[in-house]
């Protein structure tokens, strides 16, 4: 254990470190010394390795968090600019392939402190209740070795903590009431909620989205300027660069950026040891740690686990199941464009601020299982352009003049549950990167219930822009988001981790991401990873030593701390149900 | 080789008038609307970030003269900009090799597909073999028709010529990489902003009239005029890109949700 005033200091350099326009770091971030073994090293400071290192700091254990990407200053480094955002997403390189292969880049991965979570839309609806037993309900992929209920007062606190702004009744799932208000509408949002209208089908409008509608602390709110996906400078849509990591930092964390870790080491104990990485000036450093947390998400966390093979170990780390890249998932994340006699302007208010979840649950009458979303996206004037290419096939001057006519369009995005299958995965390609680490492959195929459900949510999609008063409507098929690759369960032979993250193979040896999601549900998965983040803290605090030093293993449920939270967290807006 | 090219007028033609369009500044339904002109409301860091793109046009470092020729003759067919004045096109090229130079890509390689830059310098030669199989010339010498032709080809999946090539790479795939890079280049540029009515940058101000499609008060109410291509190109249709692939996953995922 350590205290925040024992080790060195980082010098001030006089220039504040911003989040947002008000937000700055204040204290000196603790720098723990060459060789000094850490209680917890974190993989990825992202949605879930964020919570956790916050959580960590405050229950007083040295930690330090490691990520591949810089420690942004949102005044200095971001822009209110599509091309500009690119290096917000993480862009070495993968190969992609399958009959179906998945792009990745700007669509499902973050490269910096906050991950993916700087530059996700923040529509922040829960899992159902349903999700967490597909198998036993319908027959389908897998049941989670947790229930609603494991999750629902981490849910909860997770919402007061970003916090969601959205409706104070929300119908789908476990019904639950919002502690923001929701936010106004913009041209798009007024689509779905017309088109939705017309059919009968129930509508959420202004959220859930974790974007703050009333200023909060040191958080504006909204200025509703349309660019949440290219990083929020205004700061008021979460992420856990801004919510998790500055509680963290005046907790004694450390956070260093720029650095790639490229293997995790393992003792002759068969426990974790720490980790190799390349700094940032590219020189290859070792660092000691009692637990080692892989927070990467679901392509870097197995690449980690595979290229750290070694004897003992031969086909990666915690994979005797042969899981480990298996069973990964993306969402099917079709984009509906619709034209409008009238203006539409949709590059005004955040692209995510109404949903509906009317299909979300198995309906046999369909004759496919598990369901979809539908909700608002916003695609700036690059985006819009390539879903013109793909959708209408537009080029010279076809493309020239539906642009023309961008202020006419608004969108949607279908959000549907894929099924977990065994070969969609993520292995170890001979490519390597910069660094001369082996790079990830990713192989990726559609089964016949995904097929069949991509194909009626797509055209329930189209019919809900159809009846919003669109005369031209197209669509383009993509994905959204991943989760799965390391997946939990109870059963060491068919899974990674247990439910609280821990690897079955290596008891010091923890994953705290979306690749632990056996299971997706059609809900956008960042608080989902959010609230298994903060879970896992409790069970890891509460086991206190016996983590760090011991191999017994719990699987005791923890009680829930509320006094782990960031400061502001309580005492702010009300769930009205 | 010297060749004749009989010289047509390659301008999109107003559909009231009949009479050619531009060269004009400023195409597009929102006239006098300039983002560029809202600039002392933008935050410092993008001012820098969108001046540098508008005043300072990348040196070709990574094409050979011969590619960025050629490739220039095919952007301009891509995204054709006869509309434009000189002082306001928009450079595609220079982008694109500013892009492979820096070895800067999207973090992912399609299996079916050569690394970009690769990619990039195979599908020029093959456009240019196809141009020299079917009109035994170059590419930047036939028409403007006859190059329509050669692109829609691609987007047909459909190439005449240079099969070699594309055994190595998907057609459509590389189709749907040239199509996106240009895009990415002219979309990104304030002047296209002013052309389709895109606000732009709005940090640190706010937009304020969010329903409805309202402009605020610094933008501009949409004039429109009906226009249709140039009798000399076949880009104004819009038909599927054909090709193997069910497209999932295409570059049109930018994040979105």
């Amino acid at each position: 254990m350590k205290s925040p005033l024992l080790g060195q200091f980082q010098p001030p350099n006089g220039e504040p470190h911003m989040l947002g326009p008000i937000q700055r770091i204040e204290t000196p971030m603790h720098h723990f010394a060459e060789g000094e073994e850490v209680d917890y090293l974190i993989v990825g400071v992202g949605a879930g390795g964020g919570v956790l290192l916050q959580r960590l700091a405050r229950a007083g254990f040295r930690v330090i968090g490691f990520d591949a990407g810089p420690f942004w200053d949102t005044e200095r480094d971001w822009v209110s600019d599509e091309k500009g955002a690119h290096n917000l997403y993480w862009n070495d390189i993968r190969v992609t392939g399958g009959k179906h292969p998945l792009a990745f880049g700007a669509n499902n991965s973050g490269k910096g402190v906050g991950g993916g979570t700087v530059h996700w839309a923040s529509f922040t609806p829960r899992l159902h209740p349903s999700d967490f037993h597909i198998h036993s309900l319908d027959g389908v992929g897998v049941d989670w070795p947790m229930s609603y209920s494991d999750l629902k007062p981490y849910y909860e606190l997770l919402e007061l903590e970003l916090p969601v702004s959205g409706p104070s009744y929300y119908p789908w799932g476990d019904p639950h009431g919002y502690p923001y208000g929701p936010h106004p509408m913009g041209g798009v949002g007024d689509a779905l909620i017309r088109g939705c209208t017309k059919l009968g089908i129930g509508v959420s409008a202004g959220g859930p989205v974790a974007i703050l509608n009333g200023s909060r602390a040191d958080r504006p709110h909204c200025i509703y300027r349309g660019f949440c996906i290219q990083g929020c400078k205004v700061g008021a849509k979460a992420s856990t660069l801004i919510t998790h990591v500055p509680d963290a930092i005046k907790h004694g964390a450390e956070i260093r950026p720029n650095c790639m870790v490229s293997r995790v080491h393992i003792g002759p104990d068969r426990r974790a040891t720490g980790v190799t990485y390349f700094d940032p000036e590219g020189r290859e450093r070792f660092q000691k740690a009692k637990v080692v947390v892989i927070a990467g998400y679901a392509i870097e966390t197995p690449r980690l686990l595979l290229n750290s093979a070694c004897p003992g170990f031969e086909n990666g780390l915690a994979n005797s199941s042969d899981c480990v890249g298996r069973y990964l998932m993306a969402q099917a994340g079709n984009v509906v464009s619709g034209r409008f006699d009238g203006l539409v302007r949709m590059y005004k208010a955040p692209p995510a601020h109404a949903l509906t979840e009317e299909f979300y649950e198995t309906d046999p009458k369909r004759g496919f299982a598990r369901g979809f979303a539908i909700q608002t996206v916003g695609p700036l004037p690059i985006s819009f352009a390539k879903q013109m290419m793909s959708s209408k096939g537009s080029w010279g001057w076809g493309l020239r003049s539906v642009m023309m006519d961008y202020n006419h369009w608004a969108a949607f995005g279908f959000l549907g549950e894929i099924l977990p299958h065994a070969e969609n995965r993520v292995q170890i390609a001979e490519e390597k990167d910069p660094l001369g680490i082996p790079v990830a492959k990713i192989t990726f195929n559609l089964g016949d219930n995904d097929k069949r459900l991509i194909k009626f949510g797509k055209d329930k999609t189209m019919e809900v822009m159809h009846a919003a008063g669109a005369q031209e409507v197209v669509q383009e098929a993509r994905y959204a988001h991943l989760v799965g690759a390391a997946r939990m369960g109870s059963d060491p032979k068919t899974s990674v981790v247990d439910q609280f993250g821990r690897t079955h193979d290596i008891a010091n040896l923890f994953i705290c991401d979306g690749s632990i999601m056996p299971t997706q549900g059609s809900a956008n998965p960042g608080l989902t990873i959010m609230a298994l983040a903060a879970r896992i803290a409790d069970y890891v605090i509460q086991q206190g030593s016996r983590v760090l030093n011991h191999n017994d293993r719990s699987v005791e449920p923890p009680p829930m701390r509320r006094d782990l939270s960031p400061p502001d967290t309580w005492g702010h807006g009300m769930p009205r149900i | 080789m010297s060749t004749e090219t009989i010289k047509v007028d390659t301008r999109p033609v107003d559909a009231t008038t009949g009479k050619p369009i531009g060269p004009l500044a400023q195409p597009g339904y929102y006239p006098g609307f300039s983002t560029l002109g809202q600039q002392k409301y933008w935050d410092a860091k993008t001012r820098q970030v969108i001046l540098d793109r508008v005043n300072n046009i990348p040196e070709i470092r990574f094409f050979t003269t011969e590619e960025a020729r050629l490739l220039k003759a095919i952007c301009d067919r891509i995204l054709p900009q006869d509309d434009r004045d000189d002082a306001h096109k928009i450079p595609i090229v220079p982008q694109i090799d500013k892009r492979l130079y820096e070895n800067s890509h999207d973090g992912y390689r399609y299996e079916s597909m050569p690394p970009d830059r690769e990619a990039f310098q195979l599908g020029i030669k093959a456009i240019e073999q196809i141009a020299q199989h079917e009109h035994g010339r170059s590419f930047v010498e036939i028409g403007p028709l006859e190059q329509d032709e050669i692109l829609r080809s691609l987007h047909d999946c459909k190439p005449s010529a240079a099969h070699d090539i594309w055994e190595r790479m998907s057609v459509d795939r590389f189709w749907m990489l040239l199509v996106s890079d240009c895009a990415e280049a002219y979309y990104s540029h304030p002047f296209a902003w002013d052309e389709i009515g895109f606000g732009g940058p709005a940090y640190p101000r706010a937009y304020m009239r969010l329903e409805r499609g309202e402009a605020e008060p610094w933008e501009v109410e949409e004039k429109r005029y009906e226009w249709s291509a140039p009798p000399s190109s076949i880009s104004g249709k819009h038909e599927l890109i054909a090709g193997q692939t069910e497209h999932f996953g295409s570059p049109g995922q930018g994040g979105t949700h």
